[in-house]
């Protein structure tokens, strides 16, 4: 998992990611790059593109306007970026910056369009600042200026487009101030909305000079108490920039929807912008639509639009706070595709909560310190290793070293196959034990020699089991792991009634009967035809009967025949090994057939090399008849049970090729496990 | 309020108990599977189990069609024979004076004795001694065997003493070497028993010296052989007042041929150990 950049915390995280039905995914660093790069502004009532190509060789814009300069002066001023040391040949795109990814996008594109950013910092110097908080949405400095009036503070502030519209009175347009006005608003909503609609962040600038009077050279600016105007501002313009998708996002998601998993986007960022990232990525597929979406298309009002028919839904974090239990219930239950925005982070652990109340298993991703509630919450909570904080990394369970989502289905596909490699391992190690039992029941119902002793059984299941048993949790994904329906946990368990009926009932039976077979094989050709064998048991363990006769009329001695006994205990032993060949192929797959599997577990193909070496060994091995009790085998006794084990391998062969062909039929029903 | 005491009413009726899990009378399900349901898995099992006894009898009709009926197909866990001997008790425990507690052992060797009576014994052939009695060359059919007469054992024949010596204090035991298919032992066996620990007692071999006679080897099998006995040796110890209520532990060995007695895990491999104690 860490080699695919998924660091995690607790291996049972791993599992439970498996049966994950609901993630709740950030966006901003999770879903996309968190490289923003400014795509277009907005002053003097036009947007204007801006040039987003590497090279400088895209069209630029006017920037004739003093609107510019005040926007460009307040997004370099109003901004905590710094380009790091020793860049200077580098082009000003590809280098490095200390500082969030907005600013570092707003730093990039001033430098680019004005010049050096340091310069116009140094003319201008930060004497007070409040810096940006999720209640407030803004942020604001204040700097000396020599500009315009001379020795006057300048208040800059940029934040979230509604909160600096709020606290603006003013706009500023071709340079000069004018109060704002109803047509101004709506212009700006329309600007704001085409922007957002793109998918772009949209960012508010403003300024004020502060005037002199109240505000002389020296004053002292406290940022806590706040005792300087912060209304009545002049809004200047809009900066848009997108951070687009992470590339292997949209595919991610797609393979979480096949995978029966619900994707849910949580942000805080505004609902246009989510919605159109959204669509970007594929959480909202193509064709399903909001209800806000089929009201604007049918021309109607949202009101009078069917709820039912909108798969889709956007929810703002305001309308969240009304909603009661059973409404979010309702929200969760109806909609497949479903994104919150504007959220804050108490109710991403409301949404959380709400999730869990359906019986859904969710994942949470989070970055941020109060995100620790929801991934807590959560049945699994997954951090960000880059951007994410110590607080969040200690709460999660899993860490995405990389921050990119697509390892988060890594993550689902590695728990899946966990659960399916374990229960491949148990019923592979559980059908020996019928093998191993019905030698001690035969013996005791029909007084027949023992067939199989203690340790030998112990030499399978300490010995020539384990590896191939093991061997099975490397075992690749079968190709339908990832377009299955998340495992119930209620309902599906890890053994159930098949797999013990596989097991025990049809697999474990022929294997018996393989080793049985041996047994007869071995005591017939000595001498003892099965027939003889019955009742014969109380005579064969006497220690004073020494001339216990044969089929031939040959006479025992207690030795002689517990020889033999021994013999065939070692021969069944080497039956049950014969057997568990094909039990172990067939248990590589459980709805595949091996021929589209594949023999490419190098370990499962050790463990069948080195369980009948071990055999060989046990068997052969001069001593081992003073030591174990086992005797060497002649040739042919291996094999006797090579027809059953050719067997079980045919008989699962077809029985997975009609459960492949008739999905959702008896044969699926009552056999696969 | 009306939607929740709906809700609760709803829940009532929905609740499992856990006797529903043996039989759930509203879906008719018996440990949770219908009717139909079990007569499909039954009649699957029903199925594959008489396929796999199918199978599985064909195989071990196959392996019995390799088997020769006359001779087994590996005897190399069998080189050598076992001692063997009768009354079939390695402790032999019993008053002299009190005929009850001698009345088992006297039995056993009677019924043992038996089919070497010369009635039976007439059946078969009079033998050149000190040779093997090859029979190879007549295949197929019907192999014969040697006399063995009740009357080689003479004291201990239970002809002329019925008791086998048990009642006066000086007890037959008859010992046999285990039959094996083709054994032909080189050599002259002969059977010597020894006390093991305290001094020697005096015994009695019948035929003389104890020898078994190479004619009656090689033996051909239940099927071939019908007829064949096994040669015996009878040992009459003969025990003083000294060696009554003493438990005494005999040793007897085959000896003179190239069989086995020394190995050092079958401790009945051409010998044999037991215990005898006369109370008088």
């Amino acid at each position: 998992m860490a080699r695919k950049n998924c660091l995690v915390k607790n291996l049972e995280a791993v599992e439970t990611l498996g049966s994950t039905s609901t993630i709740c995914s950030d966006k901003t660093g999770t879903l996309t790059q968190n490289r923003m790069t400014v795509a277009h502004m907005w002053f003097d009532n036009t947007i204007h593109e801006a040039d987003t190509t590497e090279d400088q060789s895209g069209s630029s814009f006017d920037k004739s306007s003093a609107t510019w300069v005040s926007l460009a002066r307040i997004a370099a001023l109003c901004n905590r970026a710094v380009f790091k040391a020793a860049q200077d040949t580098l082009p000003i795109l590809k280098r490095g910056v200390a500082g969030d990814a907005s600013e570092s996008a707003l730093l990039k594109c001033i430098e680019l369009s004005c010049g050096s950013v340091k310069a116009m910092r140094e003319k201008n110097k930060k004497v007070a600042e409040i810096p940006f908080n999720s209640t407030n949405k803004y942020q604001l400095s204040i700097h000396e200026t020599e500009e315009g009036n001379e020795n006057s503070y300048l208040l800059v502030m940029k934040g979230a487009p509604e909160r600096i519209l709020d606290r603006s009175s003013h706009i500023m347009v071709q340079g000069k101030e004018q109060p704002m006005d109803e047509e101004m608003k709506e212009a700006f909503q329309n600007a704001y909305q085409e922007l957002g609609g793109l998918g772009e962040r949209v960012l508010g600038f403003c300024h004020v000079f502060l005037p002199e009077d109240k505000y002389p050279k020296g004053f002292a600016f406290d940022t806590d108490e706040v005792n300087f105007e912060t209304d009545n501002l002049c809004f200047v313009g809009l900066m848009s920039m997108i951070d687009p998708p992470r590339a292997a996002v949209p595919d991610a998601v797609g393979k979480c929807r096949s995978a029966g998993i619900k994707v849910i986007m949580v942000t805080g960022d505004h609902p246009i912008t989510a919605k159109a990232i959204a669509k970007g990525v594929g959480i909202i597929s193509e064709g399903n639509e909001t209800v806000e979406d089929i009201a604007a298309r049918l021309n109607i009002p949202v009101s009078q639009v069917n709820p039912r028919d909108a798969k889709a839904c956007v929810i703002h974090g305001t309308d969240l706070k009304d909603l009661s239990q059973d409404q979010m219930d309702d929200i969760l239950r109806n909609h497949t595709e479903i994104v919150f925005a504007r959220t804050s982070p108490q109710q991403k652990l409301i949404i959380v909560e709400g999730c869990q109340r359906l019986g859904a298993i969710v994942a949470v991703t989070g970055d941020g310190v109060n995100d620790s509630p929801a991934l807590k919450k959560a049945d699994i909570g997954v951090a960000m290793g880059i951007s994410g904080s110590d607080v969040s990394k200690q709460a999660a369970d899993m860490i995405l070293l990389d921050d990119n989502f697509a390892s988060i289905v890594t993550g689902v596909e590695e728990g899946r196959l966990i659960f399916d490699n374990l229960k491949k391992s148990i019923a592979y190690t559980l059908t020996s034990n019928i093998p191993e039992i019905t030698p001690f029941l035969f013996f005791i119902l029909f007084n027949i020699p023992l067939p199989l002793g203690t340790i030998t059984i112990l030499c399978i299941d300490l010995g020539t089991d384990m590896v191939p048993a093991i061997s099975l949790a490397y075992e690749a994904a079968e190709s339908d792991i990832m377009k299955r329906q998340p495992r119930n946990p209620l309902r599906d368990k890890l053994v159930n009634e098949r797999l013990i009926s596989i097991a025990y009932g049809q697999i474990g039976m022929i294997q018996a009967l393989g080793g049985f077979f041996a047994y007869f094989v071995v005591l017939a050709e000595n001498g003892f035809r099965p027939y003889d064998l019955v009742g014969i048991r109380l005579n064969w363990d006497d220690r004073s009967n020494n001339d216990l006769e044969d089929s031939y009329g040959q006479q025992w001695t207690y030795e002689q025949r517990k020889i033999v006994e021994f013999t065939c205990h070692t021969a069944f032993f080497v039956s049950i090994v014969v057997v568990q060949w094909a039990d172990v192929i067939i248990c590589k797959t459980r709805r595949n057939s091996v021929f589209q599997q594949g023999m490419r577990n190098k370990i499962l193909i050790f463990g069948l090399f080195e369980e009948t070496a071990l055999a060989a060994l046990l068997s052969y091995c001069p001593g081992m008849d003073v030591a174990l009790r086992m005797y060497p085998l002649k040739p042919s006794w291996w094999f006797c049970a090579f027809p059953y084990s050719f067997l079980i391998f045919v008989y699962d062969e077809i029985r997975k090729l009609i459960l492949r062909r008739n999905p959702g039929g008896w044969v699926e029903r009552e056999t696969y496990y | 309020m009306a939607s929740t005491e709906d809700k609760v009413v709803a829940k009532q009726e929905n609740a499992t108990t856990w006797k529903d899990s043996f039989y759930n009378p509203r879906t008719g399900e018996f440990m949770g599977r219908t009717a139909s349901s079990w007569a499909l898995i039954l009649l699957f099992y029903l199925v594959f189990y008489a396929f796999l006894a199918g199978m599985f009898a064909l195989t071990m009709w196959v392996m019995l069609m390799t088997l020769d009926d006359n001779v087994p197909k590996y005897q190399d866990r069998v080189p050598y024979p076992g001692l063997a001997i009768q009354p079939n008790s390695l402790d032999i425990i019993y008053n002299k004076s009190e005929p009850l507690k001698y009345a088992p052992y006297v039995q056993k060797l009677e019924s043992f004795l038996l089919s070497y009576n010369d009635t039976e014994q007439e059946k078969n052939e009079e033998c050149t001694r000190g040779e093997y009695f090859l029979q190879d060359d007549a295949e197929d059919m019907e192999k014969k065997a040697c006399r063995f007469k009740r009357g080689f054992l003479s004291l201990c024949s239970g002809l002329s003493d019925t008791n086998f010596g048990y009642s006066e204090g000086k007890p037959c035991i008859l010992l046999k070497l285990n039959r094996i298919i083709g054994l032909k032992p080189r050599g002259d066996p002969y059977i010597t028993c020894a006390v093991k620990k305290d001094e020697p007692i005096q015994m009695q071999y019948f035929p003389r010296e104890g020898s078994i006679d190479k004619m009656y080897f090689p033996y051909y099998g239940k099927k071939a052989h019908e007829t064949y006995v096994q040669p015996l040796v009878a040992v009459k110890l003969l025990l003083t007042k000294e060696d009554y209520n003493k438990e005494l532990a005999i040793e007897c060995k085959v000896e003179g041929s190239d069989l086995r007695n020394n190995d050092e895990r079958d401790k009945f491999l051409g010998r044999v150990t037991f215990r005898i104690k006369v109370e008088a």
